[in-house]
């Protein structure tokens, strides 16, 4: 199942996949008619300040047994087996917080949304763009991220093609050959700091 | 195999469907008293509230028993279990037999021992029936006391002055939630009940319901005082539903002891839920703490060992979260720590309200308590259910920097 791949090391904070997740959730899904709309559009990922020129975009997991779900109250947690996804419900969440309670991640925003209007809020977190996907497109954060923090794959791929590039760095760099496996721009932003 | 499960709620739904994953082909009977569908306890104050409809009320669809192969006896109060005979009664006369039983009965509240207590007014909320009996009632009334300052009392609390009733709500301490707060979270739960125009009385509790007609009228409070209500919802707390198991020596007056299997005494009969005594994830001793979470993972725990896989229950960490309009709170593990090297950190931002208090003894965290920005809870929980050290981790919880990149995102090679 595809999933977003993050890889801290390379975020450079420019938060551009908070603001196409807000976006990609607004009603409009324009950037600058969604500024105007009357609920506030909440982006689901986060990025943290990390060590020096390092950040880290956090968000939900989808974990499979999900720890959220096993603890909602109002059954409004579900798993999407065909997107690979847990997913939750607007129209049952009471916004109860038990959910921010057992995420051991820390990735659950409580916001209104026009979901469901009737509510003062509810529990938001990321939901691997349905829009977008059913388009044949990935998640907005990941054609937001400029930097390949950000990807849109298998887990079990990528790993194997980031150890087939270890492997490779590893043997180039005990040639004695000068490897960078550090994209230019960033390593260009880093020297700005 | 045939197992036999009392109880159609978190846990006894939970260690059916964890005993079904396990043993395809047993056969499993479920029992309870009620004869709706599996529904949420923790909604009624909801719907009361009028934030949740009826329907949304059930979990599990009307299929839900067919579907997952479930034998359902419906509205049929167990009486009596014996353990010698492996039978499990019922008020209408049947003997269910079983090769292992799990019992996932709950609990019922506690009532105060005051006269009154028989008039029409009086209320407890545990059951679908209880939320829809008050209801009716409440079409009449404009005045409501609910007497316990409890998660449960307070929640009541917030669904009714939800709706435009006036509401009094006594606490018997200095402060709500007195087992599970620190002062300051109480004074800013205090300032939110009171900006919901709820009436808190402090240090009060009824000595007797007043009554005229049969009806309610006001309450006798302790204080000599004499408070008017048209209902009265008593909310102070909660004992294991064990009846049905007098003379077994399976249970005690707190609840069912279990060990880490969720087995009772008898090998062959286990518990999970708000009947049992599950052991603190942190002290090891026998605690009891009603919580849906709880009841969920220790279901899971027994459903599994039903079938004999040997699953252990890691204990309890008490904890809770409280979402009242315009006041979150989650709060969790030791209030205060247990021995005199421990610490307490506290930070408030005055401004907006927002409260963080964490709990450190013997250099882990063993507590904490948010007001406020709530999303980063459950880091907070898992550094103290997988009892870390404090100095093994990446990031000083205490620090204003802390927060989840600190702990998962790994520094650069040279990176400072
Ligand atoms: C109003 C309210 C709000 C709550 N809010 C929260 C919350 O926000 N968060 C939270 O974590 N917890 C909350 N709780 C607590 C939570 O509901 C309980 O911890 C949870 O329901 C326990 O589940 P259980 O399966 O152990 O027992 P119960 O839910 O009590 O279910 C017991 C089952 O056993 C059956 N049964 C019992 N005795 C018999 C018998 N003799 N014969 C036949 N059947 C029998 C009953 O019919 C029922 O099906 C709340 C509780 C209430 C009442
Ligand atoms: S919200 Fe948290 S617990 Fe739930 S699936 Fe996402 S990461 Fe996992
Ligand atoms: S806040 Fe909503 S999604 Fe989270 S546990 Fe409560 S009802 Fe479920």
């Amino acid at each position: 199942m595809k999933t977003v791949i993050v890889r801290p090391e390379r975020c450079v904070g420019c938060l551009q996949c908070r603001l196409a997740c807000a976006v990609e959730h607004s009603q409009t899904k324009e950037l600058v008619a969604a500024l105007g709309e009357a609920w506030r559009p909440v982006a689901r990922i986060a990025v943290y300040p990390g060590g020096v020129h390092l950040s880290f975009p956090n968000k939900c997991r989808h974990c499979d047994p999900a720890p959220c779900q096993a603890v909602c109250i109002a059954g409004a947690i579900s798993r999407n087996p065909a997107r690979g996804t847990t997913d939750i419900d607007p129209a049952r969440c009471i916004n109860c917080g038990m959910c921010a309670m057992a995420c051991p991640f820390g990735v659950l925003t409580y916001a209104p949304t026009p979901k469901a209007p009737e509510r003062r809020a509810v529990a938001l977190k990321c939901d691997h763009c349905p829009d977008r996907q059913a388009q044949g497109l990935p998640p907005a954060c990941v054609e937001a991220c400029k930097v390949g923090a950000l990807s849109w794959g298998e887990p079990a791929q990528e790993m194997a093609a980031k150890g087939r590039s270890l492997a490779q760095a590893y043997f180039a760099a005990s040639r004695g050959v000068a490897e960078s496996p550090e994209p230019e721009m960033i390593r260009l932003w880093r020297q700005l700091g | 195999m045939r197992f036999v499960i009392i109880g159609t709620s978190a846990a006894g739904l939970a260690g059916a469907e964890t005993a079904r994953r396990f043993a395809p082909q047993a056969t499993i009977t479920l029992i309870s008293d009620e004869s709706h569908l599996p529904y949420s306890r923790p909604l009624l104050t909801y719907l009361l509230g009028g934030e949740t409809t009826r329907e949304k009320l059930f979990l599990r669809s009307p299929e839900y028993f067919r579907d997952w192969g479930f034998e359902a006896l419906l509205g049929t109060p167990v009486t009596r279990v014996d353990p010698q005979a492996h039978e499990v009664h019922l008020a209408d006369g049947r003997a269910i037999p079983y090769d292992r039983l799990l019992i996932a009965s709950g609990a019922n509240p506690r009532m105060p021992r005051i006269p009154g207590l028989e008039l029409e007014g009086v209320f407890t909320l545990r059951h679908l029936a209880d939320a829809e009996r008050l209801e009716r009632h409440l079409a009449k009334a404009r005045r409501v006391t609910v007497v316990g300052a409890g998660a449960v009392g307070l929640k009541a609390a917030d669904a009714l002055s939800h709706r435009g009733l006036k509401v009094d709500l006594l606490a018997r301490g200095a402060q709500p939630l007195s087992k599970v707060l620190d002062p300051v979270s109480a004074r800013l739960l205090m300032e939110a009940l009171q900006r919901l125009g709820i009436t808190l009385h402090l240090h009060s509790w009824p000595t007797a319901v007043v009554g005229a007609g049969g009806r309610v009228t006001a309450l006798a409070l302790n204080d000599g005082r004499e408070l008017p209500t048209e209902a009265v919802i008593f909310s102070v707390g909660v004992a294991p539903r064990v009846e049905f198991l007098a003379g077994t020596e399976l249970s005690g007056p707190d609840g069912i002891p279990v060990n880490e299997l969720m087995g009772t005494a008898d090998p062959d009969i286990f518990a999970a839920g708000d009947c049992v005594l599950p052991r603190h994830l942190i002290t090891g001793e026998p605690a009891a703490f009603h919580i849906w979470p709880a009841a969920v993972a220790q279901g899971e725990v027994a459903g599994a060992n039903l079938a004999g896989a040997g699953r252990r229950y890691d204990g309890i960490l008490p904890m809770n979260s409280l979402s009242l309009t315009g006041c979150r709170i989650i709060t969790g593990g030791h209030l205060q720590p247990n021995t005199p090297e421990g610490e307490v950190f506290e930070e408030l931002d005055a401004k907006t309200g927002r409260f963080k208090r964490l709990v450190f003894d013997q250099g882990r965290l063993v507590g904490a308590t948010l007001v406020g920005e709530v999303r980063h809870a459950g880091i907070y929980f898992q550094l103290i259910a997988q009892k870390i050290p404090v100095k093994e981790l990446p990031c000083d919880p205490r620090s204003p920097e802390f927060h989840p990149g600190r702990l998962w995102a790994r520094p650069l090679p040279g990176a400072a």
